[in-house]
Order: C-alpha cells, then sequence, then structure tokens
C-alpha cells in the first residue's frame, strides 16, 4: 500500500547507540477541563522494564497510551528511536508495527479463535505469508503455554488464559518494546500468577517493557527503573530497590506505606 | 420480627392452603380440555365435512356438532376459568399458583373463542363461505399464485441484497468522526426514511420516465426503489450494530497497527454484522409485505406479485377469497422466516455468553 508521498519512513534496524527506545518530553495531556498529565519527561533504553506506579487517576495509564499514540498528547513530544511521532507525518500504524500493548480487559476478537488472534496482524500488517503466520502463532501460544488452545475462542478461555493469548499476540509482532496496561487486574489471585510469570520471563529474556500494575511484588523484583506518578507528575524515580526501601517524597512514602 | 408466640392460626391457613392444591392441578386439567375441544372440535368438524367447498363449509359451520362443541367447550372454559381464578390466591406453592393460574388463563381462551364464534355462526354462513372461503376457485388458479409467490420472492430478495450493501457501505460513512463525511449520507437515510416508500416508488417510475425521459420497467424501477430505500433503513441498523462493538476493540485492533479501514473490516464489521442479523432479517420480512406496493405500478402478466395476483383475482370473480389466497402465500413465506430470526437470535446469544469483551 502506498502512504502519502511526505509521509516519513521508519528507520530499520537497530537504535543507533546513545539515543534512547523512547523519549517523552513535556508530556501535557488534558481531557476537557481535566489535566490528566502535567508535564512528563521520561526516557526508556532497550533491555529495560519500566515500571509505573501510583494511586488510581495518577495518569498512569493515560502516559502508557500516549507512548503508542492510543491517546494523543495535547502538547509535548513522544520521540521513538530519535523521531517525533506526534509529528503529523509519521504512519502511526507503521510506529504500533513496532510496539506491542495489552491490555486490563484483555480485548481478544471474540470471534477469533486463539490462533486467529494472533495471525491477523501478522498477515494484513506484516504481510505474512499464511503458513508462516499460523507457525509463528503456534510458537507464541507455545511461548506462554497455551498451545493446546490455539483453536479455542477467547470466550472459552479463562481470565488469565485470555491474557496471555493477548500477550502472544503482542509478542509475535517482534515488537521493540511492549506496554502493559494494569495486565493483572481483570484477574484473580490465582490467575494474577501465571500472567506475572509470563511476563517475568519476557523480561529476563531482554524485552523492553514498560509495565503499568499494582503488583508492588512485581515492580521491586523485575523492574530495571520504577516511577512513582500522582496527580499528573512524576514524584519518585530510580532503581525500584532503592524507592522501595528508601522513598525520599513523602507522597511515595504514603503510597507505599498503603500498598505494602 | 418474630414476636408472635405459638403460630397457630398460621398453621391453620397452612392446612387449608394444603387442602386447596389439588384444585389448581383440576383447573389446569379443565381449562386445557376446554381449549382442546372447542380447537380439536373444529378441526374435526371440518375434517367431517371438508373445506373443498363452498357449501361443505357453511353447513360446517351451521352443524348441530360445531354448537354442541363450542357450547360444552366455551362452559367447560368458563367453569375452569371461575374454579382458577377463585383458588389461585389461597395455593400454598408457587407451582400450585402456576397451575391455577394457567388453568384460568386456558379457560379463558376456550371461552372466548367458544362465544365468539357462537355469536359469529348466527350470520349467514352461507355468504360467508362464498365469499371468503370459496377455494374451488382459488384451485385452478395456483400457477398464478405460484407465479405471484416467486415474484415477490424475487422483489424483495434483490432489494434486501442491493440495499444490505448500500446500508453497510453508507454506515462507515455515518460513524465518521468529520461532520462533512457524515452530513451527505444523513441527508440520504433521512429523506429515504422520512417518505413513503409508495411515493419513492412512483418518483421513480412515473417521475423519472416524465421528468427525465428514464424509463426502466416496473420491475427494474421497484428494485430500484426496494433497494435504496433498505439501504437507508439498513444503514441505519449497521450504524448501530458498529457502535455497539466496544471502543476498546478499536484500540486492540489499532495497538497491532492495522489501519482504520482494516481494523473496520477485520474487526468490527464482523462483529456488528452477527449482532444485526436478526434485526436485517425482520427488515426483509417488512420488505416481503412492503413489495405489495408494486401493484400501484401497473403490471403485466407475468409480473405480477402476490398482492396483486390476489387483488386482481378479486375484481375479475369478484370474490374476497383471492385476498385470503393472497394472506395465505404471505405467511407461508414470512412464518418460517419470523422462526428462523427467534431461533438465529437464540443462538447468537448463547454465542455471545462469555465472550469476554
Amino acid at each position: 500500500m502506498s502512504r502519502a508521498a511526505n509521509a516519513l519512513v521508519w528507520p530499520a534496524g537497530p537504535v543507533p547507540a546513545g539515543v534512547p527506545l523512547i523519549r517523552l518530553t513535556a508530556i501535557h495531556k488534558w481531557f476537557g477541563n481535566l489535566h490528566v498529565l502535567k508535564g512528563i519527561d521520561l526516557d526508556l533504553s532497550p533491555g529495560h522494564v519500566l515500571v509505573v506506579i501510583g494511586t488510581s487517576g495518577s495518569g498512569k495509564s493515560t502516559l502508557l497510551r500516549c507512548i503508542d499514540m492510543l491517546e494523543e498528547p495535547t502538547s509535548g513530544h513522544v520521540w521513538f528511536k530519535g523521531r517525533d511521532i506526534t509529528d503529523v507525518r509519521v504512519n502511526l500504524n507503521d510506529v504500533r508495527t513496532h510496539m506491542g500493548i495489552v491490555f486490563q480487559a484483555f480485548n481478544l476478537f471474540p470471534h477469533k479463535t486463539a490462533l486467529g488472534n494472533i495471525t491477523l496482524a501478522l498477515e494484513k500488517v506484516l504481510h505474512m505469508p499464511r503458513d508462516q503466520a499460523r507457525e509463528r502463532a503456534m510458537a507464541e501460544l507455545e511461548h506462554v503455554g497455551l498451545g493446546q488452545k490455539a483453536h479455542s475462542h477467547p470466550g472459552q478461555l479463562s481470565g488469565g488464559q485470555q491474557q496471555r493469548v493477548a500477550i502472544a499476540r503482542a509478542l509475535a509482532m517482534r515488537p521493540d518494546l511492549i506496554l502493559f496496561d494494569e495486565v493483572t487486574s481483570a484477574l484473580d489471585p490465582k490467575l494474577v500468577a501465571e500472567v506475572l510469570a509470563v511476563m517475568q520471563r519476557l523480561a529476563s529474556e531482554g524485552t523492553t517493557m514498560v509495565v503499568v500494575t499494582h503488583e508492588m511484588g512485581f515492580a521491586r523484583e523485575v523492574g530495571t527503573h520504577l516511577v512513582f506518578m500522582d496527580e499528573g507528575v512524576i514524584v519518585e524515580q530510580g532503581e525500584p530497590k532503592a524507592v522501595f526501601d528508601n522513598p525520599q517524597d513523602e507522597r511515595t512514602r504514603r503510597f507505599l506505606s498503603s500498598v505494602l | 420480627m418474630n414476636r408472635i408466640p405459638a403460630p397457630h392460626p398460621i398453621r391453620e391457613i397452612a392446612a387449608l392452603r394444603e387442602k386447596s392444591r389439588p384444585l389448581g392441578v383440576v383447573s389446569a386439567a379443565v381449562g386445557g380440555l376446554a381449549l382442546a375441544v372447542v380447537l380439536g372440535g373444529i378441526t374435526f368438524v371440518f375434517a367431517k365435512y371438508g373445506i373443498r367447498r363452498e357449501d361443505r363449509i357453511a353447513a360446517a359451520l351451521q352443524s348441530r356438532e360445531l354448537f354442541t362443541i363450542l357450547v360444552s367447550g366455551g362452559l367447560l372454559g368458563a367453569g375452569a376459568a371461575a374454579l382458577g381464578f377463585g383458588t389461585y390466591r389461597r395455593m400454598p406453592t408457587r407451582v400450585s399458583r402456576e397451575e391455577a393460574i394457567a388453568g384460568a388463563v386456558l379457560g379463558l381462551q376456550a371461552a372466548i373463542c367458544g362465544l365468539a364464534l357462537l355469536w359469529f355462526i348466527q350470520g349467514d354462513m352461507e355468504r360467508f363461505a362464498r365469499n371468503f372461503l370459496s377455494f374451488e376457485q382459488i384451485v385452478p388458479q395456483y400457477g398464478a399464485f405460484l407465479n405471484g409467490a416467486r415474484n415477490t420472492l424475487v422483489l424483495a430478495g434483490a432489494g434486501e441484497f442491493f440495499g444490505v450493501i448500500l446500508g453497510l457501505v453508507l454506515s462507515v460513512f455515518t460513524i465518521s468522526k468529520r461532520a462533512a463525511v457524515r452530513a451527505p449520507v444523513r441527508v440520504y437515510i433521512n429523506l429515504f426514511r422520512g417518505t413513503p416508500l409508495l411515493l419513492q416508488l412512483s418518483l421513480i417510475y412515473f417521475g423519472l420516465a416524465l421528468g427525465l425521459g428514464v424509463n426502466m420497467s416496473a420491475y427494474t424501477a421497484a428494485i430500484l426503489a426496494f433497494s435504496l430505500n433498505t439501504g437507508a433503513y439498513s444503514a441505519e441498523v449497521f450504524r448501530a450494530g458498529i457502535q455497539s462493538i466496544e471502543r476498546s476493540q478499536m484500540e486492540a485492533a489499532r495497538g497491532l497497527g492495522l489501519g482504520y479501514m482494516q481494523s473496520m473490516r477485520y474487526v468490527i464489521v464482523p462483529q456488528a454484522v452477527r449482532r444485526v442479523i436478526p434485526p436485517l432479517m425482520n427488515e426483509f420480512v417488512i420488505l416481503i409485505k412492503d413489495t405489495s406496493l408494486i401493484a400501484f405500478l401497473g403490471l403485466s402478466y407475468a409480473q405480477r406479485d402476490l398482492f396483486t395476483v390476489g387483488s386482481q383475482g378479486y375484481s375479475q370473480f369478484f370474490n374476497a377469497t383471492f385476498y385470503v389466497a393472497s394472506g395465505l402465500g404471505y405467511l407461508v413465506v414470512t412464518l418460517p422466516l419470523i422462526r428462523l430470526v427467534t431461533w438465529v437470535e437464540k443462538r447468537l446469544r448463547s454465542d455471545l455468553v462469555g465472550a469476554g469483551v
């Protein structure tokens, strides 16, 4: 498909040294009169697991959705591999093939099987031949331990299984990073563990991830960088264990004592 | 709460209620019997006298047998109704109360049916049978009726087919974020929804011929009008279906890198279509009946639809049985469709349960 002539073609290959994978500069987001993000600056290098914690309504999810432009920042810039993707000439469909996102409510396509959920974008976006797409989808399902559920519809799967299919769907695109938007919040405790186990393995394999979560154990153990947000600003950030054991800001301390 | 000691009276009431329990079954049985007597009796009498000839039908309607059956069924029904309505309040359980109410309702239906028919057969039955149930005049015309039914189905089928395609395309415009894209389609939909189909049909057939010299056959004009009209209605059905799909489905699709049109085509529309199949089938049933408007265009013999066959038969033989037959013809087509809609609705509902969206 030929895009508009002046569209910026996405650079293939690895990120140049010294350029962060994601850079957010002065992100503000307004929903009507509601000022949700109040100037966020953030860098993320490849191979890192950025964990975002904070109270409900602190703007964590909005921030995450701004990274792949499902929400467009009211002002500020999102840089992906050194390119400003808030630029109107950027083809966001191309950008999004390089970023995966996993949602709180799974958002699987109910009319397609687990396999069909994964092959859709492989065939229609990456233009893979059908056999190759099915092969890769099967491999990803095996990867999250659901090879035997390939032909089940989402309605026939448990919440934990659905979420693992959703993760496999994102992984199959071989993205440069995956965004996780409170992916365990809709699951009961037993199912949370199976999803967290998959995410932990991804992290250990070197997948770049941004994880918005309420799972403090996961944040502490798996995260390589922790961000605490409150009322649309980043209050405190740093190495997770350091922030957990020795929070500097009063708001961080209050939040951590309420959830731990 | 429980400060009343030794609830003897309550126990007595409970015992009394227990006594009336069998009455529920009795009234249900009597009510059912009454309705069976009335409906079965009518069938029996017509089976005995035959319905091929109008004089036999008239004789059946005036026979002593039918009179006896209606009186006895009606009385039984009235008795069941009295028993059921009289006792349902003091039944001991919900099950027995439902039995009493069922008996009462069945009995009431039997009584009303019986009484209404009793009153009706006091009239001039020969005249009634001759004018409405003179099937021996219809039988030789069955070829014309079959042809009419075929034309009706072809008209409705073609109109629905093109209309649904048009509607699907239009619906995508109606959900655009851009007002300039929505507006013209809105105008189209509102024009066709806001004017009578008969007017649209006449404008396309007579209007275009007179005003622009566009001559087409009544058949073509009708299919065109039905398609344009159905397009407007089904656009609204599709729009509602598309908007009923959760926004998060679009986000998930876009998040994978699918474009807007791709997301619509592979994710949103397939789900929406499933949801709108029952209302679209209802539209089809409505269109089958609306094809009768083609009668106003003046049709050649071979082009006649079911209604026109009936109506021209009426003018020719001056007998309303042709209308009755044409009505039966519509029912033969629409009743199975209506059943099918119900069945599909049930299937789709059970499919979507726990779909996890």
